[in-house]
């Protein structure tokens, strides 16, 4: 489903964010991510969508490339793919249910979205995201009046109505506390396992990978430094991964 | 902040109160000589002469039309100049030209630009026009850059990143957070210019100031005061509402 190969990524700054990764995700994985803050986790997966460009190597999503693709052509692969993202990124001024429907943009033409006329079967699909993350009657709220933990699930809910073959989620848990990122997690468990779909989670916490994850794939300084199910995640490799780097 | 340069704070600005209180002979006995006159024109210009009302009333309405129009075609005109005088969405170099540009033209007041304006095109309401949409014009342009300055980048990329076409992040992402940003600003101007153009007249812009004006050369107190009751109700009316629009805004 995902292809990296040989991705890295120096920013202008000339730090080196990423150093020839490659990876290879199969359709309905459930990959986290794990590595200290700087190890390129959030690069790597805002590569995949195209958010950031690399500075060398190339990156396929469902076959269809995403390094060097056309402007349309990486609208469609982003389509595809949901993302989450740490600070949830939502419209604060506006209301739930418009929030959700952002995730429907791609499908819609260029004057219902001007004019916030939204088709009804796509504000049908965003009613039912909401209520599958458990936010059924909060659609008419504004977005910055609901908590973390359920602003969170509306940035989940507009990932979902795009319908994507791929959900990326960059530290999706490190605003909330430990209780709801367990019954974030869960839900992102759910969605994977109900709709095949694949899942590539960053986390910063090692317990949640080990307790959610099918394969943790470690990320240190740029560069991938392990990658198998958790119970290879031996104490000793944790140390490898998570020793510090500024020593 | 070290002792020393503290101290020498205080003293410069203690130094500087002092030369202006001389500079502008300021004189507590001038003050009390004075009161009586203060009182006298207050209590000639009661009551009000209320067979002016209509004046007063077409002099109000012209000012409000003069700042309604001019703050909204200010608010339009601010737009591209903000979007060339944020650091954000603007190359350095315009970033750069544009701001000095704005600085340049806003140290000038409204009041000026009315003076300018009436000497080109003659006298009338026309000429206050444009001056309001000289001075708020650049005002706006700097309150909305620095608004754009500020906006979040996070959902910005949270559009882009659904797939949205360019035009679609322009409007799911972009208009809901500057939008009621920009309109509260213009708002808040808008109050500001009722004031403003108030007293275009006295330089020939147009409105209620002309009426304030004349009849006070004409010695015509009670008339005069018709015509500033008028001009207080005009701006609590417009602060009023227009201050509640922008609370259910943001």
């Amino acid at each position: 489903m995902i292809q990296v190969r040989h991705l890295s990524k120096r920013y202008p700054s000339g730090s080196v964010a990423l150093d020839d990764v490659s990876l290879d995700v199969a359709a309905g994985e459930f990959v986290t991510l794990i590595g200290p803050s700087g190890a390129g986790k959030s690069t790597l997966l805002r590569s995949i969508n195209g958010l950031v460009a690399p500075s060398a190597g190339s990156i396929t999503v469902n076959g269809e490339p995403v390094t060097g693709a056309s402007r349309e052509g990486l609208r469609a692969v982003r389509a595809r793919v949901g993302f989450v993202f740490q600070h949830f990124n939502l419209l604060k001024r506006l209301s739930v249910l418009d929030n959700v429907r952002v995730g429907t943009l791609s499908r819609i033409g260029l004057w219902p979205s001007l004019a916030a006329r939204f088709p009804e079967g796509e504000t049908e699909r965003a009613r039912r995201a909401l209520r599958r993350v458990g936010l059924a009657g909060l659609e008419d709220r504004r977005a910055d009046t609901l908590s973390g933990g359920q602003q969170q699930r509306v940035g989940i809910a507009r990932a979902l109505v795009q319908e994507p073959r791929v959900l990326l989620a960059d530290e999706p848990m490190s605003s909330l506390d430990p209780a709801l990122s367990r019954s974030l997690m869960e839900l992102l468990r759910h969605v994977n396992r109900e709709d095949g779909l694949t899942v590539i989670a960053s986390l910063h916490v090692l317990d949640l990978a080990m307790t959610y994850a099918e394969r943790i794939v470690g990320l240190r300084a740029g560069r991938i430094v392990h990658d198998g199910p958790p119970p290879s995640l031996t104490p000793a490799v944790a140390g490898l991964i998570f020793e510090d780097t500024r020593a | 902040m070290s002792r020393v340069s503290r101290w020498g704070g205080a003293f410069a600005i203690a130094a500087a109160l002092l030369w202006s209180l001389w500079s502008t002979e300021v004189s507590a006995g001038r003050l009390v000589s004075g009161a009586p006159f203060m009182l006298d024109f207050i209590r000639r210009m009661l009551p009000p002469d209320l067979s002016v009302l209509g004046q007063a009333l077409h002099g109000a309405l012209q000012t409000l039309q003069i700042a309604l129009l001019g703050t909204a075609v200010a608010a339009i005109l601010a737009i591209p100049l903000a979007l060339s005088a944020a650091r954000n969405t603007a190359p350095r170099w315009l970033f750069y030209w544009t701001r000095s540009a704005l600085n340049v033209f806003r140290a000038i007041d409204t009041l000026v630009y009315a003076l300018f304006f009436v000497a080109a095109v003659g006298l009338g309401p026309f000429p206050g026009v444009l001056a309001v949409v000289v001075y708020t014009t650049t005002v706006l342009a700097k309150l909305f850059s620095e608004a754009i300055e500020a906006m979040d980048p996070g959902p910005v990329e949270a559009v882009q990143a659904v797939g949205a076409t360019g035009v679609q992040v322009l409007r799911w992402g972009v208009l809901p957070q500057l939008g009621p940003e920009f309109v509260s600003f213009t708002l808040y101007r808008f109050e500001t210019n009722i004031r403003a153009a108030a007293v275009l007249g006295f330089v020939g812009g147009g409105g209620i100031g002309f009426y304030i004006q004349t009849y006070l050369r004409l010695l015509n107190y009670p008339a005069a005061s018709t015509v500033l009751l008028v001009l207080i109700v005009m701006v609590m009316l417009v602060d009023f509402t227009s201050s509640r629009l922008r609370a259910r805004l943001i």
